[in-house]
């Protein structure tokens, strides 16, 4: 498995994706934004390309012929994709930090980059990992239709979420009003948001494992 | 001790099946494995080493359950698909950097030494390889972790002849160790002609014959005759054409009635291939 992720991070996977997260980090810096769209950008720009260029590779074939189990192939892939979630969120939250010395006293119509709404976005790349991961392990090479699902998904979940937030006073008040002081609640938030995202992720990596073991290598 | 065996292999999909395929590999030999396109020879291959979930049957290598042992197994295994790329934009370099973490026994003296006996350059890309140079490129992985199995699909489809007489020669240095049993699927019959030990010839997903080649080519005949004489014959033939000097026709040796005065000769593996191809088509 070790050898397997490796494997897609020196070859399959190219290391503009890996710098992506460092410059798409910068556009935290934009004041007010819809900071839903950072992580986002995952899954518009580097999933679609990343899984073209394992087809267009024929790294199916490639890792099917490696001594290992279709079991550690599907596990080594969700590591890869996890890792580069990781880095798109981590990198975005560290650049949050300057968004809020930059601009103390601005007035945000959509959420602030608090804790709260980190956990929201770990929930948001949960549903994606979920449809997408499934999804795409049917066949292990066409990612279009999971591609497009899950991003949908993924967008209607920051569109209801970001509605909520405006709409309902109680939700308003955890991202916008007292709820912004109280730490614990934020804290718990993005705690509820990780533990969503790593239950989801398993699921979906149970699922694609029972899906690919059924796959043929043609 | 068998390198390779498969037991009552059956794999259907809605067009096409293979059917009860069964046969044997000797270790230290070289078996071809020949039929025409879409004969099943790559759905055989692609079942033994799993990628595909065979319905029934079993496949042994090396005295193991593939099933059961496939990681170990696969260790043992070297394979190479004529006409598949991988990362063909990446240095051999890095590939083999990539690749040599997977096994226990690689063993980098031997890649070297294997490196420049066929002249491969390890900062070329893959894709800046020739046909015959990527081929050479897939043996040297396999050796190099000390691959006791070669299973290739194809390897000398596509090259000039000068490089599938190279070629061969190297199957035939590797397997005189009595070590290395290399099991490849080809349409070329004349590469098998030369090095082969062992014919296994599959027809419409099913095994016709699978025995040592002269005793394969011993055991049909090819006939010919005038037009008049074929009747006598016609129905143990397996196929047969008519041309405008009377008739050619393939038939089992043990059809051949003693007494009959039809020149037969020995055929050749393309003779078989095509005759038992005929029999389902249209006599011309």
């Amino acid at each position: 498995m070790y050898n397997l992720v490796m494997k897609d991070l020196k070859l399959g996977v190219n290391p503009w994706f890996f710098a992506l997260p460092l410059i798409l980090g910068g556009l935290m810096l934009i004041p007010g934004w819809l900071y839903f769209l950072v992580p986002l950008y995952f899954c518009f720009i580097t999933v679609p390309n990343m899984f073209g260029g394992f087809k267009s590779q024929n790294d199916l074939m490639f890792s099917t012929m490696m001594p290992v189990t279709k079991t550690d192939i599907v596990k080594s892939r969700v590591a890869v994709i996890v890792i580069l979630e990781l880095m798109h969120l981590v990198v975005a939250m560290i650049f949050s930090i300057f968004t809020f010395l930059l601009y103390p006293h601005l007035t945000y119509i959509f959420f602030a980059p608090h804790m709260g709404f980190w956990g929201l976005c770990f929930i948001m790349l949960a549903l994606f990992n979920l449809i997408f991961i499934s999804m795409y392990y049917r066949t292990a090479y066409k990612y279009g239709a999971a591609t497009t699902a899950s991003t949908a998904a993924a967008i209607l979940f920051a569109g209801a979420a970001q509605w909520a937030g405006i709409q309902y006073p109680w939700m308003n008040d955890i991202f916008y009003g007292s709820g912004l002081d109280n730490t614990a609640l934020q804290l718990s938030i993005l705690i509820a948001g990780i533990l969503i995202f790593v239950a989801l992720t398993l699921i979906a990596y149970r699922i694609a494992v029972k899906r690919f073991l059924k796959v043929e290598i043609l | 001790m068998l390198a390779l065996e498969l037991k009552n292999l059956n794999k259907k999909y809605p067009h096409f099946e293979i059917k009860d395929v069964s046969f044997q590999l000797e270790q230290g030999y070289i078996m071809g494995f020949i039929g025409v396109n879409g004969a099943g020879k790559t759905t055989t291959i692609k079942s033994i080493l799993n990628m595909i979930q065979a319905d029934s049957g079993e496949v042994s290598i090396l005295g193991k359950n593939m099933a059961e042992h496939e990681i170990e197994l696969k260790q043992e295994i070297g394979c190479a698909f004529g006409d598949i790329d991988f990362y063909t934009r990446s240095k051999l370099k890095t590939l083999t950097d990539i690749t040599k973490r997977f096994y226990k026994n690689w063993n980098d003296d031997t890649y070297y030494s294997y490196l420049r006996r066929f002249k491969l350059d390890e900062n070329k890309k893959i894709a800046e390889l020739s046909t015959g140079m990527k081929v050479k490129y897939s043996l040297t992985l396999a050796l190099s972790h000390g691959a006791k199995l070669l299973i290739l699909d194809e390897p000398t489809s596509g090259l000039d002849p000068v490089s599938r007489d190279d070629l061969l020669d190297i199957f035939q240095e590797l397997i005189v160790g009595g070590e290395i049993s290399i099991l490849f699927s080809t349409h070329i019959t004349s590469d098998l002609e030369r090095c082969a030990d062992y014919i296994t010839f599959i027809e419409q997903g099913q095994i016709v014959a699978s025995s040592e080649k002269n005793e394969f080519k011993e055991s049909y005949r090819l006939l010919s005759g005038s037009e008049a004489e074929l009747s006598e014959v016609k129905e143990h033939l397996i196929s047969y054409k008519i041309n405008s000097f009377g008739f050619t026709g393939l038939i089992h040796a043990k059809d051949i009635h003693p007494s009959s005065t039809l020149r037969a000769t020995t055929p050749s593996l393309d003779d078989i291939m095509i005759y038992f191809a005929k029999k389902e088509g249209v006599h011309v």
